[in-house]
């Protein structure tokens, strides 16, 4: 009975001090409405360290073709396959335009790539031809790639001109590496063929056969003159057309034929002039086209062995392994930025609430070292040792109110976050409650520590407010938890705040909050908390 | 000094205290008897507040032995320290609840509750006279009206032995008064009172035995005429003329310790300044004089203070 009336007797006390109502429900309101104000939209938001691009996708898409292979889905999809290949890009997919220059007007993007609803036809029609059916696109320049002639749009804050240009070099690569092995796939694939035999053949037919080229000819012709007059078969059929006369002389006059023939061929005059009448193209027969025309493609094949030219993808162009898509890097854009004045609902609140209920739950540290300090000022610790109380009863009695202050505290700042500025508590809103208690026994026993060492209101002050500030620091109470470099977060752990925020941030900011990971946070703020009211304990003089 | 008894209320023997190299108190005993009112004199730093922290448990002897109500009393008996009062030198109330509030919490702490709490509650106010501001907080209260409220909250629970250190310091007259009523009426309801003060005419008003402390030692524990009785009265006088053999009369007169002569006149050291005043006049008759100027001086508590400790009250 004593502690329970030593324990209404001190929450009357803080009840009735305007001080301590400013410190802790006033105080923490005013900090996250000025916190939201001037620290602006999106730091509440999930942290990433990776590279966020935002895109609206417009894109049509391609239409039907029968035996089409590649690609399968329209080629704005292809591009963004390749953008979320990469581990240190997440996508954000916004819905409409409008959106999304929304948010580059307002600063809260740097950069929105815009996919047109003619994007995939583009692109399908990319081409290294200067003329095609249908007409070809020719994306390239000295840039890269053309946006325009995509129908692909960036949108830029030009305020945030770095950010917007990473973005877009980082956005032309995607598309050179989508764009390139196309055309070049689509290129090589005409290497060789009859079309393009073809189009070579009409290239040479106007053009005379050079007497080299006749010259050159001229042991073909020997060997081919050879090898008939030999024959059996061509034997028998100048002895059927010529009568075994004149074949035998042929056959004896081969040697100085040949001769002749050969003199002729070296006879540059001779060919230029009787090589006259004939073209080059007409040496290029469709049979010699069809016979050569492979054998080119092979050749270049072979020649650039390192390299598949009739691919389309970047990956089978470098004869490398696919990029993986990662789905999981891709996230559809919600609103976040809250409405209103006061940003209502904005995620911000979702870390801007727990930060200061964190930080101000220690503020108790103040309250409870006041409560201390008044019995000293006021006499009245004289009488509280000299009445029939123990040193636990005291310690305890001062404790409960300030646990349900700190209690009160929190969940009055948990209800005026939900009920005011529009937070949610997350899809687990009970695992609050346990935070919320460990919480506060943390802070609990850290205020006894303070209040059991502090003998002056200047102590307390001073000390208090010192040990809060550099706690706050450590921990990111006093400013976002995630912008914190990784080794200063794990360093933070040594602080009760610490572990308070991480499972606020766990319940609260997390679509599948882990119970296991805030039970172990729960419990450390236990073992932080008992063990500051046993050096409390330890510590406390109430000579 | 009066000797043990069984039945003391409080029996301190030889009990000493040190804080670090500095003696507070140094093998004190006395007895303090029920219903006494008992005075406990010192200057700064002799002791006093020392001791009444072990009475009242709030401190535990380095040695010897404190006795309550026959019973070894230490700073864990809890259930002795309900017996308790104190009035504290500084004052021990909320500033910021109503003076009715200051007690109900103190009544609270020491077991009462319901309607006996209330009616003393309200018994308290009325004899402190503060009813009309049971219902303001006690930081706006006068520097009386706090100790009057400071007394009601020590005596709030009945206690059987009431410790008041220095309960009227700085108060008005008003309120002195009052607090004497309070400390009367609560010795002649039974309560023996431990009581402080720097006021040597309060401790010769109110108590019966008075101990003087100092250096942690106690120096004289009497009632006030045996006080009194370590000094003696003198008295100055002239004569308008001077008559032959008068030092020798004065001197054999009953009643006169000793008879000195300087150039202020005559000093006789008495036992009853009256009845020497009266034989001193016939004398003066029978030697053909007159006294031309008489000056006499009692023994005071502040004098025999002054013999016994060598300074001051305040110094």
């Amino acid at each position: 009975m004593p502690i329970l009336t030593l324990a209404l007797k001190d929450l009357r006390l803080l009840l009735r001090d305007p001080r301590s109502a400013v410190i802790l429900l006033f105080m923490p309101v005013l900090l996250i409405l000025v916190l939201k104000q001037s620290l602006g939209d999106g730091f509440g938001e999930k942290p990433d360290n990776r590279l966020r691009i935002s895109v609206v996708n417009l894109d049509r898409g391609l239409p039907p073709r029968p035996g089409r292979t590649f690609p399968t889905k329209p080629w704005s999809e292809v591009v963004l396959d390749d953008l979320s290949g990469s581990s240190d890009i997440r996508l954000e997919l916004i819905t409409d335009r409008d959106e999304a220059e929304r948010l580059i007007e307002r600063g809260r993007r740097p950069a929105v790539i815009v996919f047109g609803p003619d994007f995939s036809e583009r692109m399908d029609r990319t081409s290294f031809l200067s003329k095609a059916e249908p007409p070809p696109v020719n994306p390239l320049d000295r840039n890269g790639v053309r946006f325009d002639r995509l129908d692909l749009l960036l949108l830029k804050d030009p305020t945030q001109p770095v950010t917007a240009s990473v973005i877009e070099q980082v956005t032309q690569v995607s598309l050179l590496r989508v764009t390139v092995p196309w055309m070049i796939g689509r290129a090589f694939q005409r290497v060789g063929d009859p079309a393009f035999m073809d189009y070579v053949a009409t290239k040479l037919r106007n053009e005379p056969v050079p007497p080299a080229v006749l010259a050159e000819l001229d042991p073909v012709m020997q060997k081919l003159l050879d090898a008939l007059l030999k024959d059996p078969e061509f034997q028998l059929m100048m002895l059927k057309a010529v009568g075994p006369k004149d074949a035998f002389t042929i056959g004896n006059r081969t040697k100085e034929f040949r001769q002749v023939m050969g003199e002729a061929f070296r006879n540059k005059a001779l060919m230029t002039r009787v090589g006259k009448e004939i073209h080059l193209g007409e040496m290029l027969s469709p049979a010699v086209r069809d016979e050569v025309g492979p054998k080119v493609k092979e050749g270049v094949k072979d020649l650039f062995s390192n390299y598949n030219f009739e691919s389309t993808t970047w990956a089978d162009l470098t004869r490398d392994l696919s990029r993986d898509v990662n789905e999981s890097n891709r996230s559809t854009f919600t609103d976040s930025s809250g409405q209103g004045l006061l940003k209502l609902g904005s995620a911000d609140y979702q870390v801007l609430v727990p930060q200061n209920m964190v930080l101000f739950a220690f503020f108790l540290v103040l309250t409870l070292g006041w409560l201390f300090v008044a019995e000293r000022k006021h006499g009245t610790l004289v009488r509280l040792r000299a009445a029939p109380l123990g040193r636990g009863q005291l310690l305890v009695g001062k404790l409960i109110p300030c646990f349900g202050v700190s209690l009160l505290q929190a969940f009055t700042l948990l209800v005026v976050g939900r009920l005011l500025l529009k937070m949610t508590w997350g899809p687990e809103p009970w695992l609050l409650v346990p935070v919320v208690v460990c919480t506060s026994v943390a802070a609990v026993g850290l205020a006894m520590l303070v209040a059991s060492v502090a003998r002056t209101e200047t102590q307390v002050a001073v000390f208090g407010t010192l040990l809060i500030l550099l706690l706050g620091g450590v921990s990111g109470s006093l400013m976002p938890r995630e912008l914190m470099p990784e080794p200063m977060k794990r360093f933070s752990l040594i602080t009760p705040q610490a572990w308070a925020l991480d499972a606020y941030s766990q319940v609260l900011n997390t679509p599948h909050p882990s119970v296991s990971l805030v039970s172990e946070a729960c419990l450390v703020l236990l073992a932080f908390g008992f063990g500051f009211l046993l050096l409390a304990w330890w510590r406390l003089d109430l000579e | 000094m009066i000797g043990a008894m069984h039945d003391a209320i409080l029996d301190v023997r030889d009990v000493h205290k040190r804080f670090g190299n500095t003696t507070a108190l140094a093998g004190v005993s006395l007895e303090v008897q029920p219903g006494e009112l008992f005075g406990l004199l010192g200057p700064n730093g002799a002791g006093k507040t020392t001791l009444i922290s072990i009475l009242c448990g709030l401190s535990d002897a380095d040695a010897g032995e404190v006795r309550l109500f026959g019973t070894r009393f230490t700073r864990a008996d809890r259930g002795q320290r309900r017996l308790v009062g104190i009035g504290t030198q500084d004052l021990s109330i909320y500033p910021d609840l109503t003076a009715r509030e200051n007690l109900r919490f103190f009544g609270k702490l020491y077991g009462m509750r319901g309607a006996d709490l209330e009616s003393r509650i309200d018994e308290l106010l009325a004899g402190v006279g503060l009813m009309e501001r049971a219902q303001d907080r006690a930081g706006t209260f006068s520097g009386g009206m706090k100790r009057r409220l400071n007394l009601a909250a020590a005596i709030v629970h009945r206690p059987r032995l009431l410790v008041l250190d220095e309960p009227t310091t700085g108060v008005d007259p008003q309120s002195r008064n009052l607090i004497f009523e309070q400390v009367q009426a609560l010795n002649a309801a039974g309560v023996t009172v431990i009581y402080t003060s720097h006021y040597m005419e309060e401790v010769e008003k109110l108590c019966t035995r008075i101990a003087v402390l100092d250096h942690g030692k106690l120096l004289a524990c009497d009632t006030l005429p045996h006080l009194l009785k370590m000094l003696d009265a003198t008295i100055r006088f002239t004569l308008t003329n001077d008559a032959t053999g008068f030092m020798e009369r004065v001197q054999a007169l009953l009643g006169v310790k000793a008879a000195t002569t300087d150039e202020r006149g005559y000093k006789l050291v008495v036992e009853d300044i009256a009845r020497v005043l009266a034989k001193l006049a016939a004398l003066c008759r029978d030697c053909g004089t007159e006294l031309a100027t008489v000056s006499t001086r009692e023994p005071s508590l502040e004098r025999v203070f002054l013999h016994l400790t060598g300074r001051a009250l305040r110094d």
